[in-house]
């Protein structure tokens, strides 16, 4: 119940800490918004100085209560030096590459000061997350692993920015809140039917994987592989010619929004998802046909790939009652 | 390009990265690393250290070893909590049998030392190095309390500088940076960490207020150091008057009184039973008796290193009591606290021209008693004097007995134990030993032949020391001589050791020196350096208290300020302190070349114009774009050409000295 509490009313001291909504990066940290408290054990360490120096007053014993106050500067000034290594410091950008929604996203927070400074073993902090930001030459990275629940937009919400050096007598904190969105993928089905025949014009077109079979040859261009320069009719036609192999030919595959009518809406994405992903590793065309919104394609490649997936995450929820089709 | 190669950097990235990221949060129950360890042990027995070197030997080298055995003992793993328990208890049984349950400052300082000694054994974890660490601060300050020696003082700032660069290490390990620092880089930051709080320490230091008086009592010593005390007992002095470490220190304001003059007079012994001489503690309370001072005055400072004891000594005979200390009927000053810390007097004295002319009856009758049955040789010697001399002629009988006792004794420190009748002994069996025996015979022949008389102790002589020309007593300068009451005259000082051995009791650290060993001469330059210096610690640290807090402050012209003021002040400097810490902790990141430095300020003026160089901005580019608007910096080209030349073309770039000269020299 008391543990209810404070959490409660941590939350709630959070809620005034700044910033107190996202912003757009890059932020520097200055006083305003860099708050330091003692520790555990720099509340202990201070009620130590403290009953040293009652006690050397006490007793009038000036040795101890030198070393007493010499403790107290110390710490005092570490509050000071942990205050100074945030103070200054810039997140200057948070980035993600997508991924399905369950696995983890592995957010990268970018970090710059002045060089001048050490700034070692920052703590960055998101949710669970946790990591350790050391600065070199001004600049500094680090990734942490975001728990992802759901497809769409993922607000990786308030960093929290920590240290305890030089003396873990205070913890130095600040906020970042970067305004910008992360993107996860639906998650994809586990087990899933294969992809579904091509149509087309190309319905019928030979099925020819990558194969051995010279097509014909054609000039080198940069960028070929050393390998697939025939030698022979090189030789024969005195400029480099290079094996061009068969394509595969697959007929472009259109993966149908509302072909897969009758499944439940969220399954009808993972079902998608995963063909995106299954055409792409097969190297085939396609086209993505969703409800109420122009084809994506035919193509295939990973920007293809991407602008695919990105679609389906961006659906908007499920409402409920409106089970099958498109709301 | 084969397709089956595009989807590979596409594909998502293996799950293994992850988890290698995803890092645990360290917490308090992080395992320490062996750095950390290392560091934190170090500390912890840097602390125990001056702490042992003051304990018993023996106790100290047991605690020394168990301390080692149970630490080498853990090292693994930790021990069993039950065997930890048991550990604990037997040895703060062994420390408590030791110190024969006398409950005290040292046996609470022998406990703490055992119980840190014992702490290592559990040193598993960071929060367990940490209450390590805050617990072994204690030792040093414990120290303090037993000792306030150089090497004490030393020895435990060391131990605390040591202490805070393993809060470092520690600090670093629960940061979970991997970098590890060398053990020189590490304390370089910790003392500079030190030397910027140092400030704020040392105005705290001066200014904080000080109490006058104890919250609570201070605890005793069990085994008291050697000092005047209130008794004396003939030949029991030995250990005092082979001591030759400083019981006081004296600064005259004004001239010094001859050596010979220079009797520090102290507790006033007035009971005799046989043995022992004691001060009569019915006088105590009575207000001091009446003196007429003669018009030579001294005015000097009176630094006493600490004894334990509460007998204060002054030169004869003090014109005013100092605050903090009370006088009895016979002049004898006892302070009201403990004499436990270096204390400093400022006194005024004079000698007596007429030390309490009319003496009452009771006290006449105290300064006669003898107890029956003793010494009858003496007896009968002191009342054949009487009848030679007759009533009222008592200068006479003192005369006797000094020229009596000049020409037939000897002065030795070698003297056999006293019997019964330790008077007679010495009078007419001995005729040697040193002022304890002559001034208790010398008062107990005058008491017998009905003359008013009682013994003072304290110290005598004084060796000026040229550094700094101040005066040292030392302990084994504590002498006994006897005051006796003339008529018209009172209490006058009669020391009939002097009669016998003046050089003894006159004698300076020169002359001992130059009768023994030869080598010390030499090295007397050394030794007065050593103590001048040691003066100069007591006068600002460890003599410093409310009392000279307050001259300090009236010396730089404050005035006499009330504890309010005094916190107003204190706020005042210690700010003003903050801020300079501040200052010198953001300072040690500045830009370390000054050229760029000057070049940088040169920057941030003209962005007080809004004309800042962008971080994007060329050094020429920037110029330019100031130069179209405003026309008139053409100073400025020139500077930056110079500054483009020295930075990227240094070897025609010229001198860099009268570059940043010029630098800093243009205002836009």
């Amino acid at each position: 119940m008391a543990e209810r509490r404070l959490a409660g009313l941590r939350a709630r001291l959070e809620g005034l800490a700044r910033p107190r909504r996202p912003e757009v990066l890059p932020v520097a940290f200055d006083r305003r918004r860099i708050y330091v408290l003692p520790t555990a054990f720099g509340a202990f360490f201070g009620a130590l100085v403290v009953v040293m120096l009652l006690g050397a007053l006490n007793y009038n014993n000036n040795p101890a209560l030198l070393l007493a106050l010499l403790l107290a500067g110390a710490g005092n000034t570490s509050l000071l030096a942990a205050h100074l290594q945030l103070s200054g410091l810039r997140i200057v950008a948070v980035d993600a590459e997508p991924v399905p929604a369950g696995a983890p996203l592995l957010l990268r927070v970018h970090a710059r000061a002045d060089p001048q400074r050490t700034r070692r073993g920052l703590r960055v902090d998101a949710g669970d997350a946790s990591a350790v930001l050391s600065l070199r030459d001004g600049a500094g990275e680090v990734r942490l692993a975001l728990a992802t629940q759901r497809r769409g937009w993922l607000q990786p919400g308030r960093l929290r920015i920590s240290t305890t050096r030089p003396l873990g007598l205070a913890r130095a904190w600040a906020y970042a809140w970067p305004a910008d969105d992360l993107l996860v993928y639906p998650r994809p089905e586990a087990e899933g039917p294969p992809l579904p025949h091509g149509r087309g014009d190309n319905a019928r077109a030979r099925m020819q994987p990558a194969g051995d079979d010279v097509h014909h040859l054609r000039a080198y261009r940069r960028g070929d592989a050393r390998r697939a320069i025939a030698w022979k009719p090189s030789a024969r036609r005195d400029t480099l010619l290079v094996r061009e192999y068969e394509q595969p030919q697959g007929a472009d595959v259109v993966l149908d929004w509302l072909a897969l009518a009758p499944l439940a809406y969220e399954a009808r994405i993972a079902r998608l998802a995963r063909w995106v992903d299954q055409a792409e590793r097969e190297g085939r065309r396609w086209r993505l046909q969703l409800a109420q919104q122009p084809a994506i394609g035919p193509a295939r490649g990973a920007a293809h790939r991407h602008a695919c997936l990105r679609a389906l995450a961006l659906l908007p929820p499920a409402t409920g009652s409106e089970h099958g089709s498109l709301g | 390009m084969p397709a089956c190669a595009r989807w590979r950097c596409c594909r998502r990235p293996p799950a293994r990265s992850t988890a290698a990221l995803a890092r645990r949060k360290p917490s308090r129950s992080t395992p320490l690393d062996a750095q950390a360890r290392g560091w934190s042990l170090a500390a912890a027995a840097a602390c125990l250290l001056p702490l042992l070197l003051q304990l018993p030997g023996t106790l100290a080298l047991g605690l020394a070893l168990t301390g080692i055995v149970a630490t080498a003992a853990s090292w693994r793993r930790p021990l069993p909590a039950a065997l930890r328990m048991v550990l604990s208890l037997a040895v703060v049984a062994l420390v408590v049998a030791n110190a024969r349950f006398a409950f005290g400052r040292d046996t609470g300082c022998a406990l703490l030392a055992a119980m840190l000694a014992l702490k290592p054994m559990e040193l598993a974890t960071l929060r367990d190095a940490r209450s390590l660490l805050g617990f072994a601060l204690f030792a040093p300050f414990a120290t303090f309390l037993l000792d306030q020696g150089p090497l004490s003082l030393l020895l435990g700032l060391v131990a605390a500088v040591l202490v805070l660069a393993a809060l470092l290490r520690l600090s670093e390990m629960e940061s979970g940076e991997p970098e590890v620092l060398a053990p020189a880089p590490r304390l370089a930051r910790v003392l500079r960490l030190v030397a910027i709080g140092l400030p704020l320490a040392l105005a705290a230091f001066w200014l904080f207020p000080r109490m006058a008086t104890p919250l609570w009592g201070v605890p005793e010593r069990v085994i008291a150091r050697p000092g005047l005390s209130d008794t004396m007992a003939p030949g029991g002095w030995l250990d005092l008057m082979n001591d030759d470490s400083v019981a006081l220190r004296v600064t005259f304001d004004g001239a010094a009184p001859p050596t010979s003059e220079m009797y520090w007079r102290g507790p006033v012994l007035w009971n005799y039973d046989g043995r022992e001489w004691t001060t009569s503690p019915w006088f105590r309370g009575l207000p001091a008796a009446a003196v007429t001072h003669g018009p030579r005055r001294y005015i000097y400072d009176l630094e006493v290193e600490p004894t334990d004891r509460r007998q204060l000594v002054a030169l004869e005979l003090p014109m005013a009591v100092p605050e903090g200390a009370q006088a009895s009927i016979d002049h004898m000053l006892r302070t009201d606290r403990t004499l436990s810390a270096t204390t400093r007097w400022q006194m005024t004295s004079a000698a007596p021209v007429a030390f309490e002319p009319d003496l009452r009856g009771t006290l006449r009758a105290a300064a006669l008693r003898l107890p029956d049955g003793y010494n009858p040789r003496t007896m009968a010697l002191a009342r054949e004097w009487r009848t030679q001399a007759g009533s009222g002629n008592d200068a006479v009988i003192v005369e006797r007995a000094l020229a009596w006792i000049r020409a037939e004794f000897g002065y030795t420190l070698t003297t056999p134990l006293p019997g019964r009748h330790a008077v007679d002994e010495f009078l007419f069996d001995q005729k040697q030993g040193f002022c304890e025996h002559f001034s208790s015979a010398f008062v107990v022949l005058m008491r017998a032949s009905g003359i008013p008389a009682r013994v003072v102790t304290g110290y005598t002589g004084g060796y000026r020391n040229p550094f700094g020309g101040y005066w040292i007593v030392r302990r084994s300068d504590a002498h006994a001589w006897a005051e006796v009451w003339l008529p018209g005259r009172g209490w006058v000082r009669v020391d009939p050791t002097a009669a016998v051995a003046p050089e003894r009791i006159y004698d300076t650290l020169a002359d001992r020196a130059s009768g023994g060993a030869g080598g010390l001469q030499a090295l007397a330059p050394m030794y007065d350096m050593g103590d001048w210096l040691r003066r100069g610690w007591n006068d600002l640290v460890l003599g410093f208290d409310a009392a000279r807090q307050q001259r300090m402050l009236r010396s730089l012209g404050g005035g006499d300020l009330g504890s309010s003021q005094l916190v107003a002040l204190f706020a005042l400097i210690g700010g003003a302190a903050l801020a300079a810490m501040l200052w010198l902790v953001a300072r040690g990141e500045r830009e370390r070349d000054p050229v760029l430095r000057a070049w940088h300020r040169l920057g941030a003026r003209y962005g007080r114009l809004g004309l800042g160089r962008r971080p994007h901005e060329t050094a020429d580019a920037w110029t330019a774009r100031v130069l179209a608007l405003r026309p008139q910096s053409t100073a400025l080209v020139a500077l930056t050409a110079r500054f483009a030349e020295w930075r990227y073309a240094r070897d025609r770039g010229g001198d860099g000295r009268t570059l940043v000269h010029d630098l800093r020299a243009h205002r836009p």
